[in-house]
C-alpha cells in the first residue's frame, strides 16, 4: 500500500475540528500569516479534567476514524476529529497568481489552489487529479467546526461572559461565511462546576437562548453539557452529541457532492486562470473534467459512507479514465501517463475496498483481475509493454495491495482463526461460472503471488543491458532519453537504481523473503504446513542468493528435523531441500549436518547429481572445521542408504548353548558412489544378550565381489567386563594381549563371584566394506548366557575418516518386521518370518538330577512320613548346590530335613512351611548326595505339595545360575474305614430294688461311688476295612469310651483279643470286631437317659521290614464311632434265647424280659401264636404287671420242628393301658425283621455230622 | 480471436501415507512463445501436489461424504487444485491451468495446433472436446464449475480400480499399513490412462 500518495487511499470519514480545548501550539499564528482563512476567538481555552477527558476522547474517536473496516449501521458515527486551540486556519479558497507573471489587464478568475486551472497548482495545466485534493477534504476543511465554551455560573460576570461569547461566535460565523466554506459552526457549552447548584434550568435555558439569538445559530447547533458526575457519563453525552453531529456532517458532504454533480451537468470546460505557456500548453478536455467531477462525487459519497453511490461514481470515473478520451491520448512518455495510471490504481483500490465492505469478495477479486488485465492491455498497447521489470514490480505491488487490503478491511470469515482457505462467492454470483481464483483466498496466497512477481522482476532486471545500468550523469544524453522510453518506471526505480552497474540497487531477494515470510505466517496459522514448508524452501533459496547461510540453515533445519517430505517419500522435494541445506551447512561449517545429508543422499532413491563425488570420505572437503568432529546421527533424523536386518536362526535358544544369527547390511547407494568401509558395527540387544561389535579388519579377504549377496561367517570372542574398558584399544593390540586379558578377566570374575551382572561384549573381525547395491551378511554364533527374551534393538555403524568420525544408529526393533535367512548364492532371504530379531532364551537345562530314592508310596494318616531324596550330579563339572524345600498344604506338621551334617527342623505351620538356602556344598561331577525329609504324622487325611528346588552353578561357569526342581505331591488318606452297630443285650444281673436298704451307703465317706442305678448291656459291632493298598498288621483293637453323660458310667466289658503278631488285614476286606459294653446309672433316682461317645482304635503297622532292621513303629488310628443314647425310661421287651444241651433234642428256651424303667405301674399282655414251625410250652395268653423300676421274665420253651432254620415265634407284647404293641428286641442268636422276631435254630448235630460226612 | 480455456496441468495420485503414487504433467499453452510447455517444473508440481494434502486434511474434518472435495484451493490466478478422495484414503488431485489451452473462437483451429506437443494420438478426441469447450466458453465465460472436474476424477478412479484389479499390483507395497512412504505406481497402463485423461479433458467434457 505504501508508494501510493499519502491520503490517497484513506478511508474517508467526516472531519470535525474541535476548538477551545487546548491552547494553540506556538507555530499556529505563524501559519496564519499565509493565505488561509483564520478562525479565531480570544476566549480562553477550556481547562480542567473535563477538557483533558474530552481531548483523550476525541483522540480515541479519531483513531477509530482511521480504521479501514466497514462502517456498519450499528456504529453511530465514524469521524475524524482534529483538536485545535482557539485558532484554526482553513486553506484559502482561491489560489493566488504567481508573482512572476505580468499583471493582467482584466481581473483574473481565480480558482482553487488544487485545481489544474490555477497556475500555482501541481496539476496545472493538464493534470487530472491528485491526492492533495482528497487530503484537503479529509484533513483541512472540517465539515463541522465545534467550539467548546463554558457557561459561567457567577452571576456577576455572566452577562459580560455571555456577551463575549456572542461576539466571538459572531466573528467566527462571519469569517466562515466570508470564506465561502460551508463548514457548520457548532457550539458546545459546558456548565462549570457550580452550575448545578447556582443555576436553575430556566436560567440556563434563558442564557443559552440569549446566546443563540445573539449569534443567529440554529437550535441544532448549540449544545449544553451540564457538569457530569463521571467521565463515563460525559462520554455518553458526547456520544449522543456526535451521533447528532454526524448526521449534520453527512449533510455537509451531501451538499459538496451535489455541487460536484451540478458542475458536471453544466458540461462546460472551465478555462484556466492563465493560459498555459509551457509544455504542450494543453488543457483539460471535457471528459477530463467529467472524470474529475465523478471522482469527486465518489469521494464525497465515500465520506457519507454511501457505498453504492461511491462505487457507481468511481466506476464511471474509471471508465472515463481508461476510455479512449483520457488515458488513450496521454503520451506514454509524459509524467501525466503515470499519474493517470496512479489514479486508475487508486480508483481500483477504493473500488476493491468498497466491494469488500459490501461483502462482495468474489466481485472484488474479479475487479482486481480486470484492473490488472486492462492496465496490462494498456501498457502493452500504449506503454512500454509488460515484459520488463517495471511491470512485474507493479504486478507484485498489485498483489500486495490485495493482501494488505484484506488485512486492513478485516474481511470477515477469512481471519487465521477461522481456518478458512478461501471464501465462497457472495450470493449475487452464486451459480455463476467463476474462476477458481475469484473465490477470495487468504492473504498468504496473495503474498505468494507478490513474491513470485518479485522473482520475475529480478529476472527481468538482471536482463537489463549494462549500458542502461550506468548512472544517468555518466551516460550520454541520448542513452538517458532512450532509457526513459524503454523502461517502465511507474512506481519503481529506473534501471540504474533497480540494478546498477556499481552498488547494490534493489535487494530483490530481501523483498521476496519479506513477502514469503508474511505468506508463511498466514499458511502456518491455518495449518497448511506443507505450503509453509514449500515457502520456507523458497525463502531459503533466496537467502542463499544473499549468502546468509545461517538463516538458510535456521529456515530449513526444522524441515530437515521433522522429516517433512522425506518421511512421505516426496523424493524430489526432499532432495532439493537436502542439497540447499547441505550447501548452507557446508558454508557455515556444520560438519554434522553435512555428513548426515551426504549419508542420506547416497541413497539410490535420489537422482544422481552430475560431477558429485558420492564419497563419504570426501564429505568434509571444503568445510572449514576446527577439530575432527565426532558426529552422531540416527535413522530418525537422516534416513540411511544402508539398510540392516538382524535375524536369529531359530526362535528359541538355551542358555549355555549358542545361537546362529545373521546381521545383514545392504547398501542402497547410488551405483556411482564409492564403497564405504565402516570401521566397526555394534549390535545392541534388549534383554539378556551382550552387545556384539564387529571390527573392520582389512587383512581379512574381502567377500567375493561378484555376487550381490555375500555371507561371511564371523567368529566372536567373548570378553567379560574387566576388559570392556580397553575394548577401544583392543583393535590395536595383538592377539596375545587379548588372550592374557581374557585370562585376567576370568580370574577377576572368580574373585568377584557373586557380582553376576557382567557387561561383557562379543567382538568379531571381518571386512566391513560395502559396495553399492551389495548385501553383506555376517553370520555369527552367539553364546547365550542368561535366560529371557533378547531382541536386536539397534545397530550402530561407525565410520571413521581422517576428517571426522561418524556414528550412525539404526533401529532394528520395529515390531512385526519380517526378516529372513540368507544363504550364499541366493539374493533373497529364505524362511522369512516376522520378529526374526527376537530370540527367546530358555534357561540352561539342568543336568543335576533330583529324585526320590524310593518310589513314592501311599502314606496314611497317623503315620510319620519319611522321604529320601537323592541329588545326582550329572553335569560335567562339580556343582555348588543350595536347596530350598517348600511344603504347601492346609496344616503342615513339623518336619525335619536331614542332609548329612546339615539338619533343619521346622515347626507346625499353617498353609506353607519352608526351608530355604540349605547349602549342600559341592557335589562333584557324577557323584550323588542323599537327604531325607521327615514329616510328622498327619492327624487326618490331607494333601501336601512339596517342592524341592536345587539352585546351583557350576564351578566352571559361576555366571550362569541353574535351577532344578522336584515337585512331590503327597496325598494322605485314612488307612481304615469302619461302620458300627450298637445292639442291646440282656444284662444278667438283677435289677436293684427300690427298697433295698442294705445297699444304702453314706455317700459322703466313699471315695468311689458304686453305681447303683439301672444297668444295661450292649454290644458294639464294628465292621472295619483297610483302605490301604497293601496288607497291614493290626496289632490291637480297642474301644474307647470317650465321653459319658454325668450321672452314668460305661465300661467295655469284653473286646476281641489278638495275637502278639497281630492280624493281617487285607485291603478292601470287611472285618468284624465286637465289644461288650455295660452302661449303668449311678443312682436309681436318675431318670435321664445317658449318652455315650465311643471311639474305635486300631493299632497297626506296616508289614514290610525296614532295611536296617529297625522295628516298624506302631501307628494308632482312632476313628470316632459316634454318640449313642442308652438307659432310656421307656419300657422295653428283650427276648433272649437259650438252646438246650444236645441231649434234650433241640429244645429252645425263649425268655421274654420286660423292663419297666419308668415310675409307672404298667400292665402288658403277652400273646403267643401257635405255629407250624415249632411247638411250645408256656402261657399262650397272659398278662404281666410290672411295678415301677422292675423287670420280669416270661419263659417259653420251644421245640422247633425243623432245624437249621429261623423260626418265627408269633409273640406279641401289648401295653394294656395304651393298647400299643411293643417291639420285641432280639439279643444274641436272634434277629428281627418287619414281621417280627426270628430265632435261629441251630442244625442238629447229626445233620452236621452228615453234612460233614 | 482466440480465448484461453482451462486445461489439465497436472494429475496426481497421493497414497494413504501421503506419499506420491503418480504424477503426470501436461503442457500448457504459452502465448509468448506460442508453444506448449509445462507451466511449472516437476519439482514445483510435486510441491503443489503435496500442498494439497494440507487442504485435504483441513477439509476432512468438516468431511464431505462423497469424497469429492471440489476446489481445494487456487494456487494463483492461473492454477487451481481440485481433489477427490477414495474411501480407501487414496487422494486424487487435478491441477487445472485456467489458461492452459487456446481456442479460436470462430475458426476450427484446435488448441493452437500444438497438438503435437499435447499428443497427436488424441487429436480426434481433443478436437471434439475443444468444440464442446468452445460452446461452453461462448455461453458463459471462462470460469469453471466444480462439477466439470468430476469426469476427470471418475476416469482417474476407474483407472485406479483397473490398476487394483491387476493381481501383480500390491496396494500395501505402495502404502504400507501404518508405515511411512511407499513406492510409486510404475504401471505403464495407468500412466497412459492418466495421460489420456489429462489431454482429453476440457470444460464440458462429460465422459473420458
Amino acid at each position: 500500500m505504501d508508494g501510493y500518495p499519502l491520503g490517497s487511499l484513506d478511508h474517508n470519514v467526516p472531519l470535525i475540528v474541535v476548538s477551545g480545548l487546548s491552547s494553540d501550539p506556538p507555530d499556529q499564528p505563524a501559519k496564519a500569516k499565509g493565505q488561509g482563512v483564520l478562525l479565531r476567538s480570544d476566549l480562553p481555552p477550556l481547562e480542567g479534567k473535563e477538557a483533558n477527558f474530552l481531548e483523550s476522547f476525541f483522540e480515541e474517536v479519531d483513531e477509530r476514524g482511521k480504521s479501514w473496516t466497514v462502517v456498519t449501521r450499528e456504529e453511530h458515527f465514524r469521524l475524524r476529529v482534529k483538536t485545535v486551540g482557539r485558532t484554526f486556519v482553513l486553506p484559502s479558497r482561491r489560489a493566488t497568481l504567481p508573482e512572476t507573471i505580468e499583471p493582467l489587464t482584466t481581473s483574473p478568475i481565480l480558482h482553487s489552489p488544487f485545481s489544474p486551472l490555477s497556475p500555482s497548482s501541481a496539476l496545472y495545466p493538464d493534470g487530472l487529479m491528485n491526492a492533495q485534493w482528497i487530503k484537503k477534504h479529509q484533513e483541512e476543511i472540517p465539515s463541522i467546526f465545534v467550539c467548546f465554551h463554558t457557561l459561567t455560573s457567577d452571576s456577576k460576570i455572566s452577562v459580560q461572559q455571555d456577551n463575549r461569547l456572542k461576539s466571538a461566535l459572531n466573528g467566527m460565523r462571519a469569517t466562515l461565511v466570508e470564506s465561502g466554506y460551508k463548514t457548520r459552526l457548532v457550539v458546545i457549552i459546558l456548565g462549570d462546576a457550580e452550575a448545578k447548584t447556582n443555576l436553575t434550568a430556566e436560567i440556563i435555558q434563558d442564557r443559552l437562548e440569549g446566546v443563540r439569538r445573539g449569534t443567529g445559530l440554529d437550535p441544532k447547533s448549540i449544545f449544553y453539557i451540564p457538569p457530569q458526575e463521571s467521565p463515563s457519563e460525559l462520554r455518553r453525552v458526547m456520544d449522543s452529541i456526535f451521533a447528532l453531529l454526524y448526521n449534520t456532517a453527512i449533510e455537509y458532504y451531501r451538499d459538496l457532492g451535489r455541487h460536484a454533480r451540478k458542475k458536471r451537468s453544466r458540461g462546460i470546460v472551465p478555462q484556466p486562470t492563465l493560459p498555459p505557456t509551457s509544455g504542450t500548453s494543453q488543457t483539460l478536455s471535457l471528459p477530463d473534467w467529467n472524470f474529475r467531477y465523478d471522482f469527486k462525487s465518489a469521494i464525497f459519497a465515500e465520506f457519507r459512507q454511501e457505498i453504492d453511490a461511491a462505487i457507481r461514481s468511481f466506476e464511471q470515473a474509471y471508465e472515463i479514465l481508461l476510455g479512449q478520451d483520457v488515458l488513450d491520448i496521454i503520451p506514454s512518455w509524459s509524467p501525466r501517463w503515470n499519474e493517470a495510471r496512479l489514479l486508475a490504481d487508486i480508483i481500483s483500490i477504493r473500488c476493491l475496498r468498497l466491494h469488500l465492505w459490501m461483502g462482495q469478495t468474489s466481485l472484488a477479486v474479479r475487479r482486481w483481475q480486470s484492473h490488472r488485465d486492462r492496465i496490462s492491455d494498456f501498457v502493452d498497447r500504449r506503454g512500454r509493454g509488460t515484459n520488463n521489470y517495471g511491470w512485474q514490480a507493479w504486478e507484485s505491488r498489485w498483489a500486495m495491495v490485495m493482501a494488505n487490503m484484506i488485512e486492513m478491511v478485516e474481511v470477515p470469515g477469512l481471519g487465521p482463526s477461522t481456518m478458512t482457505i478461501f471464501l465462497q462467492p457472495e450470493k449475487a454470483l452464486f451459480g455463476e461460472r467463476l474462476q477458481p481464483w475469484e473465490l477470495l483466498h487468504h492473504t498468504g496466497y496473495w503474498y505468494r503471488i507478490a513474491a513470485r512477481h518479485l522473482g520475475a522482476r529480478r529476472t527481468l532486471a538482471h536482463r537489463i543491458p549494462d549500458d542502461d545500468r550506468g548512472a544517468p550523469d555518466a551516460s550520454p544524453a541520448s542513452r538517458v532519453a532512450s532509457k526513459a522510453i524503454r523502461y517502465d518506471t511507474y512506481m519503481c526505480p529506473p534501471p540504474h537504481e533497480e540494478y546498477p552497474l556499481n552498488g547494490n540497487g534493489i535487494n530483490h531477494a530481501q523483498l521476496m523473503i519479506d513477502c514469503l515470510l508474511n505468506a508463511r505466517g498466514q499458511f502456518q496459522a491455518r495449518k497448511q504446513h506443507r505450503i509453509a514448508a514449500e515457502i520456507s524452501l523458497e525463502c531459503a533459496r533466496e537467502m542463499a542468493t544473499l549468502g546468509s547461510w545461517n538463516e538458510v540453515l535456521a529456515m530449513l533445519r526444522p524441515l530437515w528435523e521433522d522429516k517433512s517430505f522425506r518421511s512421505e517419500w516426496w523424493l524430489d522435494i526432499s532432495e532439493d531441500i537436502l542439497w540447499v541445506m547441505r550447501r548452507a551447512a557446508a558454508e557455515t561449517g556444520r560438519a554434522d549436518i553435512v555428513v548426515a545429508i551426504d549419508w542420506e543422499l547416497m541413497n539410490e532413491r535420489f537422482t544422481r547429481r552430475k560431477n558429485w563425488h558420492y564419497d563419504l570420505a570426501k564429505s568434509l572437503d571444503g568445510v572449514s572445521s576446527t577439530s575432527r568432529p565426532f558426529i552422531t546421527i540416527s535413522d530418525d533424523v537422516a534416513s540411511s542408504f544402508i539398510s540392516t536386518s538382524f535375524a536369529f536362526r531359530s526362535k528359541e535358544g538355551r542358555a549355555g548353548e549358542t545361537c546362529v544369527a545373521q546381521l545383514s547390511l545392504k547398501s542402497e547407494a547410488l551405483q556411482a558412489a564409492a564403497p564405504v568401509t565402516l570401521s566397526s558395527i555394534r549390535v545392541e540387544f534388549e534383554g539378556h544378550l551382550k552387545p556384539i561389535t564387529l571390527i573392520h579388519d582389512s587383512d581379512l579377504p574381502p567377500s567375493s565381489s561378484e555376487s550381490p549377496v555375500s555371507v561371511t561367517p564371523v567368529a566372536l570372542t567373548e570378553q567379560l567386563e574387566g576388559d570392556a574398558k580397553e575394548s577401544d584399544e583392543i583393535e590395536k593390540e595383538d592377539k596375545n594381549d587379548e588372550d592374557e586379558d581374557e585370562d585376567k578377566a576370568k580370574d577377576e570374575g572368580e574373585a568377584e563371584d557373586k557380582d553376576d551382572e557382567k557387561e561383557g561384549q562379543l567382538t568379531g573381525k571381518c571386512d566391513l566394506t560395502l559396495r553399492p547395491g551389495h548385501r553383506q551378511v555376517f553370520e555369527m554364533n552367539i553364546p547365550l548366557r542368561e535366560p529371557g527374551q533378547a531382541s536386536a534393538f539397534r545397530v550402530v555403524l561407525t565410520y571413521k575418516t581422517d576428517t571426522f568420525e561418524l556414528d550412525y544408529t539404526l533401529s532394528l526393533s520395529e515390531s512385526g518386521k519380517v526378516t529372513g535367512w540368507f544363504v550364499q548364492g541366493a539374493t533373497k532371504p529364505r524362511l522369512s518370518r516376522p520378529d526374526g530379531h527376537i530370540l527367546h532364551i530358555q534357561p540352561r537345562p539342568p543336568k543335576m538330577k533330583l529324585r526320590l530314592v524310593e518310589p513314592l508310596g501311599q502314606f496314611y494318616a497317623n503315620e510319620p512320613i519319611p522321604l529320601r531324596i537323592g541329588l545326582y550330579n550329572e553335569e560335567d563339572d562339580s556343582a555348588n548346590v543350595k536347596l530350598d524345600i517348600r511344603i504347601v498344604g492346609k496344616v503342615i506338621p513339623r518336619f525335619r530335613v536331614d542332609a548329612g551334617e546339615h539338619k533343619r527342623e521346622v515347626d507346625t505351620a499353617e498353609e506353607e512351611s519352608q526351608v530355604t538356602g540349605l547349602a549342600l556344598g559341592h557335589i562333584a561331577s557324577s557323584s550323588s548326595l542323599e537327604l531325607s525329609i521327615h514329616l510328622d504324622p498327619a492327624p487326618a487325611p490331607t494333601a501336601y505339595e512339596i517342592q524341592i528346588r536345587a539352585d546351583y552353578h557350576l564351578e566352571s561357569d559361576a555366571a550362569t545360575p541353574i535351577v532344578q526342581v522336584l515337585p512331590i505331591h503327597l496325598n494322605i488318606v485314612n488307612a481304615f474305614e469302619a461302620n458300627y452297630d450298637l445292639m442291646p443285650r440282656l444284662h444278667p444281673d438283677p435289677w436293684p430294688s427300690l427298697f433295698d436298704y442294705e445297699d444304702l451307703q453314706d455317700v459322703s465317706d466313699g471315695d468311689v461311688v458304686q453305681a447303683r442305678g439301672l444297668a444295661q448291656q450292649w454290644c458294639l459291632v464294628c465292621h472295619y476295612a483297610s483302605f490301604a493298598t497293601e496288607d497291614l498288621d493290626v496289632v490291637g483293637l480297642d474301644l474307647a469310651v470317650t465321653a459319658v453323660t454325668p450321672g452314668g458310667r460305661c465300661q467295655v466289658v469284653n473286646q476281641p483279643e489278638l495275637s502278639a503278631d497281630g492280624m493281617i488285614v487285607a485291603p478292601k476286606t470287611m472285618y468284624e470286631a465286637r465289644f461288650g459294653l455295660v452302661a449303668q446309672k449311678i443312682t436309681l433316682d436318675d431318670r435321664h437317659p445317658v449318652t455315650i461317645d465311643l471311639a474305635f482304635v486300631v493299632r497297626w503297622r506296616r508289614r514290610r521290614q525296614l532295611a536296617d532292621g529297625e522295628n516298624n513303629t506302631i501307628n494308632v488310628t482312632t476313628m470316632t464311632v459316634g454318640q449313642y443314647m442308652v438307659l432310656g425310661t421307656e419300657p422295653r421287651v428283650l427276648a433272649s434265647v437259650l438252646h438246650s444241651s444236645q441231649e434234650q433234642a433241640g429244645l429252645v428256651r425263649l425268655d421274654i424280659t420286660i423292663e419297666n424303667p419308668s415310675s409307672h405301674f404298667l400292665t402288658f399282655g403277652l400273646v403267643m401264636e401257635p405255629s407250624d414251625a415249632f411247638a411250645f410250652s408256656g402261657s399262650k395268653q397272659t398278662t404281666v404287671h410290672l411295678l415301677p423300676m422292675s423287670r420280669r421274665t416270661k419263659t417259653y420253651r420251644l421245640l422247633p420242628l425243623a432245624r437249621g432254620v429261623y423260626i418265627r415265634p408269633g409273640l406279641v407284647v401289648r401295653d394294656k393301658y395304651f393298647q400299643k404293641v411293643l417291639r420285641v428286641i432280639p439279643t444274641e442268636g436272634m434277629k428281627i425283621d418287619k414281621d417280627g422276631l426270628l430265632v435261629w435254630v441251630p442244625p442238629a448235630p447229626e445233620a452236621e455230622e452228615k453234612a460233614e460226612g | 480471436m482466440s480465448a484461453a480455456i482451462p486445461s489439465v496441468a497436472c494429475l496426481g495420485v497421493i497414497g494413504r501415507n501421503n506419499n506420491p503414487l503418480h504424477i503426470s504433467i501436461f503442457p500448457s499453452y504459452d502465448p509468448t512463445a506460442n508453444a506448449f510447455t509445462p507451466i511449472r517444473n516437476p519439482l514445483q508440481f510435486s510441491l503443489l501436489l503435496s500442498s494439497t494434502i494440507d487442504v485435504f486434511d483441513l477439509r476432512s474434518k468438516t468431511s464431505t461424504a462423497s469424497g469429492d472435495f471440489g476446489l481445494l484451493h487456487a494456487i494463483d490466478d492461473r492454477l487451481a487444485a481440485y481433489g477427490f478422495e477414495t474411501n480407501t484414503g487414496v487422494r486424487m488431485v487435478c491441477i487445472v491451468d485456467m489458461r492452459g489451452r487456446r481456442v479460436e473462437a470462430g475458426g476450427s483451429g484446435v488448441s493452437g495446433q500444438g497438438g503435437g506437443a499435447a499428443g497427436a494420438s488424441t487429436a480426434s478426441s481433443t478436437s471434439a472436446s475443444a468444440a464442446a469447450a468452445r460452446s461452453s466458453v461462448g455461453s458463459v465465460g471462462a470460469g469453471l464449475r466444480d462439477s466439470e472436474i468430476k469426469p476427470v476424477f471418475r476416469a482417474m478412479q476407474s483407472a485406479y480400480v483397473r490398476l487394483l484389479q491387476n493381481p501383480f499390483y500390491d496396494p500395501d507395497e505402495h502404502a504400507p499399513l501404518g508405515g511411512k512412504g511407499g513406492r510409486r505406481i510404475t504401471s505403464k497402463k495407468f500412466g497412459d490412462d492418466m495421460k489420456r485423461i489429462g489431454e482429453a479433458w476440457t470444460p464440458g467434457v462429460t465422459t473420458l
